[in-house]
């Protein structure tokens, strides 16, 4: 499947993205200088609080003012503006080769949206797949210039990896030990289930949304016969005999699925979203994220 | 249900492993089909809980192969050669003969007789099998082919459904003759003729008779090929009373006034009371009750004070089984006097016969020597049909008149006519008293001088017959009728024979003058039976008549002869007008009249020729194959198995 035949990006959506800014619920301590608040006391123009001079401290931020009137040396505290930390992490299972555009594909594109408009607002953008070794970090991408980079490491990313979610999400929290923004793109198809998964994002206290990518085979699958269906990931056979009750029993259990997932989301603080691969890219970010909040 | 074995025991078992292979494919998910999903997580947890409900879960998962099943199961019913217990199978070659006379519209089988005789042949016709051909023919007096042979079976019922109730009476040797005709193609009427071959091979046919039986035994007749099953229509005990004769004459003691003679016949087991009425143009006139023993007719006489002419009705009041012979009409039209030439050279006894009152009212008779005869006035007279009777006293015309003829002393110098030598003193050993001009004509002590023996034309009847031939014939000539007497009566003063001093000889001169000059035939008309043609004499002008039918319809009738019109179209019962240039010129009645029609118990037994049908009541059985329907049936299922297998639907 060609990934190159259709961009992630379209200058329109870019034109269109590059109004927005990812927004965190959440204040976290950044790495670097950036355009966000930090927790973090440091050099900005914001004013913050004072504390007593202990012995080491920068001369440069004592307030002499107050040394004058109160003949003691008090520090003057900046609030600190750092960058933020974005993560999309991708799950890149053989699941995720399914649909028209792929569900991969269509996840490819969310994360690049996303990265892009972090990108443009010098945000510390890093994309992940869920099959990655436990020490091998992927890139950071910072800065607009970074975009094509980023867009050719997206490109890059191959189904296939074989890894239960679970322990995907866990290798992904030991790698990047930062707090910040986390967008989980799955379709959560995995038989161990994903509210482990979930639980090691939501201990990290990392701002973390997840966006169930569903493909329109699973949502209206459109069988008959008596079939014989085979799991792309395991192998694992299921025969049904497909008939009216099956395919109204199949949509009752679907639908328990995605309610189960939002609703465990939704109580653990974290952004639950479902997307078909048949919405458009902007239509979610510019529509769907905005109202739950991720982008600005 | 019989069976029929279609395959040995070998191809059963071969068959016989057929289901248990489909249920095995079936269980072995051989045809199941592969297919790649994302995640089979889904299905498992929908497929678990569906397995978690019930048994029926179970078949319903497997609907399809139980409709595989039932399909192969008819699939192998019909294999089997299944049939019904029906009724009697059909030859090969089947002729319905469908009795359509007045007996087979009685009611005592619901609705009528012919209806239940056509549901039966309907049935029969069900029954055929494809390649069987039948024949549908109704008679009554005369037979009719509906359909003949065919193997269309929509053509049959169609056909059937139009064979349609008629008034008139039975009569089974036409409808045989028709029957063998047509089954046995090659077979020509003259049989004795050694020279005579067949031209086909006679093939072998099933006659099926369905009638009530009513009719006279077929005499010399010949089933040949034909296999006749006789199905007798209709109940034993079946009551009817009927109106078996009714007359008008003149009351003996009072010839001005007329008097209605009726007789009415009882048919039922039981004696009946009924109610006669009579109606005159209509208005009710008079009622008598009557009390009829079953099996026995009662006669009953009304007089008819006044009246001179009208259409007389009488009504039984009766609810009997068959209604067409519950009313009986009488038509009394003014008598029309007959117009009699009388050519002679003088004939005292003749004159003084002719001359008698009674006489004088039906015919005007006008007399003149034979010297008339060779006129023009005569000629142009007799060729325009202006005489109704002519009587040639010891002449003979050179040219027949257009009317009928007595000869006396003559014989018609027409064709066909042969006199003999004549004899001296012949002796009458008999005469024809059935024929209306011998009716109560006494001939006992008849002395004769000299005769000539006459020889008729073929057709011709011999009225007196004596010693030494025919003294007296009457013969056909282009519808009208020579009368011939073979000796004089009175020749120059000599008397030929002493019949005209008996009482008998003015009797036999007004026969001759009602019978000959036609006025018998005006009055008597009262005793058309449906279906007869109707004659009617009549002097007008134009070239149709108009006879008004009894609904009300009018039927224009072309003029066939000088002066008769024929009218054929009396098939049904009831009072027909005669409407001359618009007005009613005279009226008919058409009568049923027939004791054989009004007597319905059926027949159980029929002879033709010299073989005795026995009647079938009850229905033989046979076997009725049903291979087809469950062949259909299995089409059916294999339909319902591929729409629920594409519309993923369920019962």
């Amino acid at each position: 499947m060609s990934t190159l035949a259709s961009p992630l990006l379209s200058p329109e959506l870019l034109a269109q993205l590059e109004k927005l800014e990812l927004v965190s619920r959440k204040v976290f301590r950044g790495r670097m200088k950036g355009e966000r608040r930090s927790k973090r006391k440091g050099q900005s123009v914001e004013f913050a609080d004072f504390r007593n001079y202990v012995h080491g401290d920068d001369l440069r931020f004592i307030d002499w003012n107050t040394y004058a009137r109160l003949d003691r040396l008090f520090l003057k505290l900046f609030f600190e503006e750092e960058d933020l930390h974005f993560y999309a992490l991708i799950d890149a299972s053989d699941s995720m080769n399914f649909g028209e555009p792929t569900k991969l594909q269509y996840a490819k594109q969310l994360a690049a949206a996303l990265g892009f408009i972090g990108l443009v607002r010098s945000d510390r953008i890093k994309i992940e797949t869920i099959g990655q070794p436990a020490r091998q970090p992927g890139p950071v991408f910072r800065g607009r210039r970074s975009l094509w980079r980023m867009l050719d490491y997206l490109e890059h990313i191959e189904p296939g990896e074989s890894i239960s979610l679970a322990q995907g999400v866990k290798n992904f929290c030991l790698r990047n030990a930062g707090k910040g923004i986390v967008v989980l793109i799955s379709d959560l198809m995995d038989k161990q289930g994903y509210q482990d998964a979930l639980r090691y994002l939501m201990a990290r206290q990392m701002d973390a949304y997840v966006i169930q990518v569903l493909s329109q085979e699973e949502l209206e699958p459109d069988v008959k016969g008596d079939l014989r269906l085979i799991d792309c990931e395991d192998d694992d056979v299921a025969e049904i005999t497909v008939s009216a009750p099956l395919l109204k029993r199949y949509q009752q259990t679907l639908a328990a699925f995605i309610g189960g997932a939002r609703e465990f989301c939704n109580r653990r603080g974290m952004s639950y979203l479902l997307a078909k691969n048949t919405t458009p890219v902007d239509q979610l970010v510019s529509g769907y994220l905005r109202q739950r909040g991720l982008v600005r | 249900m019989q069976w029929a074995n279609m395959l040995s025991w070998w191809q059963w078992i071969v068959v016989g492993a057929v289901p248990p292979a489909i249920v095995l494919l079936y269980f072995l998910k051989l045809k199941r089909q592969p297919l790649a999903v994302p995640s089979t997580y889904l299905w498992h947890k929908s497929i678990e809980d569906l397995h978690v409900n019930s048994i029926w879960q179970r078949l319903r998962q497997s609907l399809l192969l139980f409709l595989q099943l039932l399909l192969l199961a008819l699939l192998l019913l019909s294999l089997a050669g299944p049939s019904w217990m029906g009724s009697e199978q059909l030859g090969e070659r089947s002729i319905f003969l469908i009795d359509t006379s007045a007996s087979m519209g009685a009611t005592d089988i619901e609705p009528t007789r012919l209806e239940y005789a056509k549901q039966q042949v309907a049935q029969r016709i069900d029954e055929m099998r494809s390649g069987d051909v039948a024949m549908i023919v109704s008679f009554a007096d005369s037979a009719k082919v509906e359909q003949s042979f065919t193997d269309n079976r929509n053509e049959l019922r169609r056909r059937l459904q139009e064979v349609k109730q008629t008034n008139r009476s039975t009569s089974l040797a036409e409808a045989l003759r028709v029957a063998s005709g047509l089954a046995n193609p090659g077979r020509t009427s003259n049989i004795e003729d050694s020279r005579d071959f067949q031209v086909a091979d006679a093939q072998e046919a099933t006659l099926y008779i369905y009638s009530d039986g009513r009719f006279p035994d077929v005499k010399n007749f010949a089933l040949g090929n034909l296999t006749p099953v006789y199905h007798p229509i209709g109940t034993e005990t079946v009551s009817n009373l009927s109106i078996a004769a009714l007359t008008t004459s003149p009351r003996e003691d009072q010839p001005e006034t007329l008097q209605a003679f009726a007789r009415v016949k009882n048919d039922g087991p039981e004696k009946a009371t009924v109610d006669v009425e009579v109606f005159i143009d209509g208005e009710l006139d008079n009622a008598k009750r009557l009390e009829v023993e079953p099996g026995e007719s009662s006669g009953v006489a009304f007089d008819l004070e006044g009246l001179k002419s009208g259409m007389l009705k009488l009504r039984l009041d009766a609810k009997d089984a068959l209604a067409v012979d519950n009313t009986a009409w009488n038509a009394i039209n003014v008598p029309r006097r007959a117009k009699v030439l009388f050519v002679t050279p003088g004939n005292e006894p003749l004159e003084i016969a002719l001359g008698t009152d009674r006489a004088r009212e039906v015919a005007d008779i006008t007399q003149h020597a034979p010297a008339f005869i060779k006129g023009a006035e005569y000629r142009k007279q007799a060729a325009s049909g202006g005489y109704d009777l002519v009587i040639f006293d010891r002449c003979r015309p050179e040219q027949m008149p257009q009317a009928n003829t007595l000869f006396i002393g003559r014989a018609p110098p027409s064709e066909g006519w042969k006199a003999g030598e004549k004899v001296a003193a012949p002796q009458i050993i008999d005469s024809d008293r059935s024929h209306p001009l011998m009716q109560i004509v006494e001939l006992g002590n008849v002395l004769i001088a000299e005769a000539i023996p006459l020889f008729p034309p073929p057709g011709g009847t011999v009225l007196i017959d004596a010693n030494a031939g025919a003294m007296f014939a009457i013969g056909p000539r282009e519808g009208y009728e020579d009368a011939a007497l073979g000796f004089t009566l009175i020749d120059e003063d000599r008397v030929g024979s002493d019949w005209v001093l008996k009482a008998s000889f003015p009797v036999f001169v007004l026969n001759a003058l009602e019978y000959l000059g036609g006025s018998r035939t005006s009055l008597a008309t009262d005793n058309v039976q449906p279906g007869q043609t109707v004659t009617w004499r009549s002097d007008t002008a134009g070239e149709t008549i108009a006879v008004k039918l009894p609904d009300g319809s009018t039927v224009d009738v072309g003029r066939s002869k000088l002066n008769a019109f024929k009218f054929t179209g009396a098939s049904e019962v009831g009072a027909y007008d005669v409407l001359e240039g618009g007005k009613v010129a005279g009226k008919f009645a058409v009568n049923l009249f027939d004791s054989l029609e009004s007597d319905l118990a059926p027949r159980m037994e029929l002879k033709v020729g010299d073989s005795k049908v026995s009647g079938i009541t009850a229905r033989q059985p046979a076997r009725r194959d049903v291979w087809k329907l469950l062949v259909l049936a299995a089409l059916a299922v294999l339909l319902f198995e591929w729409y629920i297998y594409n519309r993923r639907v369920y019962i």
